[in-house]
């Protein structure tokens, strides 16, 4: 069995006051509270960005997903930084270019499409993080 | 390969290519070969932040400088662009399609929207801005933006 300590990293924007950083964080809160709670912690980038010791930690001993609101990528960077390793690189307007009818409008409330948007993405991260559960209890069963 | 004007506004560094004329709201007009390629300036694609989808009008299309020519969305707002000239849409860039990001990674480049068959380009030329004209405006123009910083 894999360690269950381990656990895949979400990363998500901190992007406050903008649409794609509220889908990043919606996205993030789906997958890590209602999807794969288990198998998934949310690390803020913000205490990234501090330097929080404990999320330092958690990156550089897990695989992380980060989600990004554009193409600053600073979720990505910051995991890099902290010494994680990225298993997968999400860019939220990567996503709305295959779903243009979810146009992500709203900050405090994402509208509809929004909403929409996140849970899509939620479920491709979720996809992402099953693959890498499923490699590693493959790793420890070889 | 281009020559550039260049600033630093705040923490922008903006780039105006010289070979080539401008309308004052940023788009601009490269001759070659008797065509037009027109784009969007460096500076208009640094404010208007990630693209998402860049509708162009279709080739074929005939329009007086003036007239809308793009639709813009970004991850912040929509923006329509007009003509800098005259002319007929003979070609669109295939990546305004596939990859609009062009417009934010090669704005003077790669990220070209159309090329457009003109007549006069020299009267058209004239009522143009030329890079240094459009480099002030432009610098004007990022300055004001980041007051609102």
């Amino acid at each position: 069995m894999m360690d269950e300590n381990k656990k895949v990293i979400i990363v998500p924007c901190s992007g406050i006051g903008k649409p794609y950083g509220s889908v990043s964080r919606e996205a993030a809160y789906e997958v890590t509270e209602d999807l794969r709670p288990g198998q998934t912690q949310l690390v803020p980038l913000a205490l990234l960005v501090l330097g929080d010791e404990e999320s330092r930690a958690v990156v550089e001993a897990c695989p992380a997903v980060t989600i990004d609101g554009c193409k600053l990528g600073c979720a990505a960077k910051m995991v890099q930084q902290s010494g994680g390793t990225i298993a997968q690189e999400f860019a939220v307007l990567d996503v709305y270019r295959r779903y243009k009818d979810l146009k992500p409008q709203g900050i405090a409330e994402l509208n509809e499409g929004g909403q929409k948007l996140a849970r899509v993405l939620a479920e491709e991260v979720t996809a992402v993080v099953d693959g890498l559960m499923t490699r590693e209890q493959g790793g420890e069963n070889a | 390969m281009s020559d550039f004007l260049e600033t630093t506004v705040d923490k922008f560094t903006f780039k105006v290519a010289t070979d080539r004329f401008y309308n004052p709201e940023g788009v601009w007009a490269k001759e070659e070969n008797g065509r037009v390629r027109i784009g969007l300036s460096d500076f208009v694609q640094q404010r208007s932040g990630d693209v998402a989808f860049a509708e162009i009008k279709p080739v074929g299309t005939v329009l007086a400088a003036g007239d809308e020519v793009a639709v813009i969305e970004t991850i912040k707002v929509n923006i329509t662009y007009t003509s800098p000239i005259k002319g007929k849409i003979v070609e669109v860039n295939p990546a305004m399609n596939d990859a609009p990001e062009a417009i934010n990674q090669d704005p003077y480049g790669a990220g070209w929207m159309a090329i457009m068959e003109v007549t006069n380009w020299d009267v058209q030329r004239a009522k143009l801005l030329d890079p240094q004209a459009y480099f002030k405006i432009m610098k004007g123009q990022a300055e004001e933006e980041a007051k609102k910083l």
